[in-house]
């Protein structure tokens, strides 16, 4: 079986590389026969290496220690379900899982647009250089075939891996990192053939959607495994790892808004290849700070010398697209240009401007260290402090932009209009700052102005759908009518919603820790905290140890918690299990980490009352449905692309 | 002439004018607010004075890290050839995964020969794997 494995990853890897060679000889000759011959061995490429995939699978199924793989990720008692997810838990099966989804969107993507030829031609080859480098890594660099004789048992699993949110968080930041890749091979393959009009950005348009959207639930799931799993009360640390995933994001969020002004005023075409070719290569980027340890990280993933080949990828991607956008310059000049900085599309830029500044920022943080050591000769890091400074310069414009910009007339808005479509939105923000003083929010200045802006931002997505409403009699039909601005306000809303989870649970928490011995209290924003016993329980893979903490608010129980503590034999370590209580009634928790427990029953109870966090993780469900809204097929717009561009389909 | 160059490039004023800005404040953040923390081994530590990153393998360890003396363990560099050691206190919560030779990052500053570490601070890196090397066939 190994040697099947191996024998359809080096398939795989002459399949592209003849996708790279015989695509791009065929696009700049014009052979059409050569180009479906290289739009073919795409198209195989995802077969081989789904058999690749399925393989792997199987023996992390059967538990074939003789993988050295298997045998280092997974062991005899660790149940299926996180046996099967060990494939991206470690760096081969994470570089196989990059290639399986990215043959499959490239595949996917040559199927839905054989129609356009001319683009295509140029988009192979691009798809197939990505895929060709990853084909590489796993059949000469790290295979995931390798073999060894096979141990009585495997390593196991890390703990904090063991937990369903493994199972979804890693494939869908997947998803989303290699989703951008198509954007990006469509915006190289139309500087190629010289097509720089807005056929790729409207081919794209689902796609970076799609992986925007893949990218920011994977975001999400990750810092609520962290919130549940790991135990510190956190969800973000703004650790290099989780940077690498929120970086591209920002990026394709700028873009997602600058391609609209590209659209509607064929304007921004230069800008919106650099964000384009940013995007992706931050998501390579991204990689690379994960797998090669060369930044200091609590996620560190063990040091490997595959760091070297994607710094030399992110060089040739930089250095090709940097090129390709600057030989086009001719013919990337704007249609039209800006007519007021008081217009839709001004805003827009603004908010381009903002993103990506913030993700620079972000960026400069992160090699911040490899800067320092390589021009001071000593590694100096920025942490918490630096970050929370730029989301709040960046971020809080940010917010109130976005309840700005989509009020705003495109081309250019008098002042009795803004005064006229901005009344309501700022007497509801004003009104809600002052309450928010008169109620004792004033002790922070951000948690306060986030407040505010978001209740402007709220008032104005209102306020539109009442008026949406007003002109065509349900929101149903509203919605349906404009499935790409509504989705979008959905998904604005999402963000509000995100931002005021953000600001109460860390602005406004509560943290306090005791020592407790048995029948003993702790009070803490208003609840009592009473240890009440600790029990132990054999589990599958575990021996799991459990406080009894009641919580009671007032003269009221309200729940009894279990924060405690698993010891796992076969990985030799523990784990925390934090236990939460969510509070409907400030939609916050009451979260309980169990930081100690004293072999004569002493607990020593680290207690966090965080109002608002669930509106955190409400938002992921609307983010993700207004994003399904925007993404919905709309006919009408269809109909309106395709006699836009006559002269050949796209799918859009 | 100017009239016109002035009407051509409005988007081009906003992009500089926000760079501008923004550089202006990240300028801002960095001399005012400092620009970062050195992040050192222990073979690095008697040349520094002040607020630091220890990075390192634990050692030894002993003590109670919510007792009044706190917790005691013993660094050394992450990769081998130095003999030089850290003795780090630590007060608060400790991570998981601690253990003698895990890679752990502590930040405080150095108080006659011991490292005295700020509360809570500790934390250790989450390995993806825990076997040796492989020895491929």
């Amino acid at each position: 079986m190994p040697a099947l494995g191996r024998a359809a990853l080096l398939l795989s890897f002459g399949l592209v590389l003849y996708a790279l060679v015989a695509g791009s000889y065929a696009a700049w000759r014009r052979r059409r026969r050569l180009a479906l011959s290289a739009q073919n061995a795409l198209l195989a490429s995802f077969l081989t290496t789904a058999i690749a995939a399925g393989i792997l699978w199987a023996a992390l199924a059967r538990r074939d220690f003789s993988f050295v793989y298997v045998s280092q990720h997974i062991s005899h008692s660790l149940p299926l379900g996180y046996a099967l997810s060990a494939f991206w838990g470690g760096q081969e099966g994470s570089l196989l899982l990059w290639l399986l989804i990215l043959s499959g969107y490239a595949a996917l993507a040559v199927w839905l647009n054989r129609g356009t030829r001319e683009l295509m031609a140029w988009v192979v080859p691009v798809l197939a250089g990505v895929a060709g480098f990853f084909a590489f890594m796993l059949c000469f660099v790290s295979s995931p075939f390798d073999t060894a004789p096979a141990p009585a048992d495997g390593a196991g699993m890390v703990p904090s891996l063991q937990n369903p949110y493994m199972l979804a968080h890693p494939p869908l930041l997947y998803l989303g990192y290699v989703g951008l890749t198509i954007p990006f091979a469509f915006a190289m393959g139309a500087l190629l053939s010289r097509r720089t009009d807005e056929r790729w950005i409207v081919a794209t348009r689902r796609w970076t959607l799609t992986a925007w959207t893949f990218l920011g639930v994977g975001q999400l799931l990750g810092a609520h495994w962290a919130y549940v799993e790991i135990g510190w009360g956190g969800y973000y640390a703004w650790d290099p790892v989780e940077n690498a995933a929120l970086m591209p994001w920002l990026a394709a969020t700028a873009f997602l808004h600058s391609v609209m002004i590209q659209e509607k005023r064929g304007m921004l075409k230069v800008w919106n290849m650099v964000l384009v070719a940013l995007a992706f290569c931050l998501s390579i980027f991204g990689t690379f700070l994960t797998r090669s340890g060369v930044v200091s990280s609590i996620h560190s993933f063990s040091q490997s010398p595959i760091g070297g080949w994607f710094l030399g990828f992110i060089v040739v991607c930089v250095v090709f697209s940097v090129a390709l956008i600057y030989l086009r310059l001719p013919i990337l000049r704007a249609r039209t240009k800006l007519e007021s900085l008081v217009s839709r599309e001004a805003t827009f830029l603004y908010n381009n401007l903002l993103l990506v500044a913030f993700c620079l920022t972000i960026l400069w943080g992160v090699t911040y260290p490899l800067l320092t050591q390589a021009l001071r000769g000593e590694t100096r890091s920025v942490s918490k402090p630096y970050y929370d400074f730029f989301l709040h310069s960046f971020g809080l414009p940010l917010l109130l932009l976005m309840g700005i910009g989509p009020l705003v007339a495109w081309r250019r808005a008098s002042i009795r209009a803004l005064s006229r479509m901005f009344l309501i939105p700022f007497g509801v923000a004003a009104a809600t700052g002052v309450a928010l003083v008169a109620a004792g929010f004033g002790s922070s200045p951000p948690g306060l102005l986030a407040y505010t802006f978001s209740a402007f931002v709220l008032a104005s997505i209102v306020l539109e759908f009442v008026r949406g409403r007003r002109a065509t009699g349900s929101v149903v039909r509203l919605i349906g009518r404009n499935r790409r601005r509504y989705g979008g306000y959905l998904v604005h809303a999402a963000i509000v919603l995100l931002a005021i989870g953000i600001a109460g649970s860390s602005s406004y928490q509560t943290v306090r820790e005791h020592a407790l011995r048995q029948g003993q209290s702790m009070e803490i924003a208003g609840y009592t905290l009473t240890y009440n016993g600790l029990g132990s329980k054999q589990e599958a893979n575990a021996l799991a140890t459990r406080a009894t903490v009641d919580v009671s608010r007032g003269h009221s129980h309200v729940a009894t918690l279990h924060p405690g503590k698993n010891t796992y034999p076969v990985e030799k370590t523990t784990s925390n299990e934090v236990s939460i209580y969510h509070d409907p009634r400030n939609l916050g928790d009451v979260f309980l980490i169990a930081d100690q427990i004293d072999p004569n029953g002493t607990l020593y109870l680290k207690a966090l009352v965080k109002p608002l966090v669930n509106l955190i993780w409400a938002a992921g469900f609307l983010f993700v449905f207004g994003a399904l809204v925007a993404l919905w097929p709309d006919a009408v717009e269809q109909r309106r692309l395709a006699e836009r561009y006559a002269s050949g389909a796209v799918a859009a | 002439m100017t009239k016109v160059a002035a009407r051509r490039s409005p988007a081009r004023l906003v992009i500089a004018l926000s760079v501008a800005a923004a550089l202006a404040v990240f300028v801002l953040y960095t001399s005012i607010a400092g620009a970062g923390t050195p992040q050192i081994q222990p073979s690095d530590l008697p040349h520094h004075a002040g607020q630091v990153l220890l990075v390192g393998k634990v050692v030894s360890t002993s003590g109670d890290a919510h007792s009044h003396g706190g917790m005691r363990f013993v660094l050394r560099d992450v990769s081998h050839g130095s003999p030089a050691r850290a003795t780090v206190v630590y007060h608060g919560s400790v991570p998981d995964p601690y253990r003698i030779g895990r890679e752990v990052v502590v930040t405080g500053k150095l108080r006659n020969d011991v490292f005295v570490a700020n509360t809570d601070s500790l934390t250790t890196k989450c390995p993806s794997k825990y076997a040796p090397a492989k020895s491929k066939t």
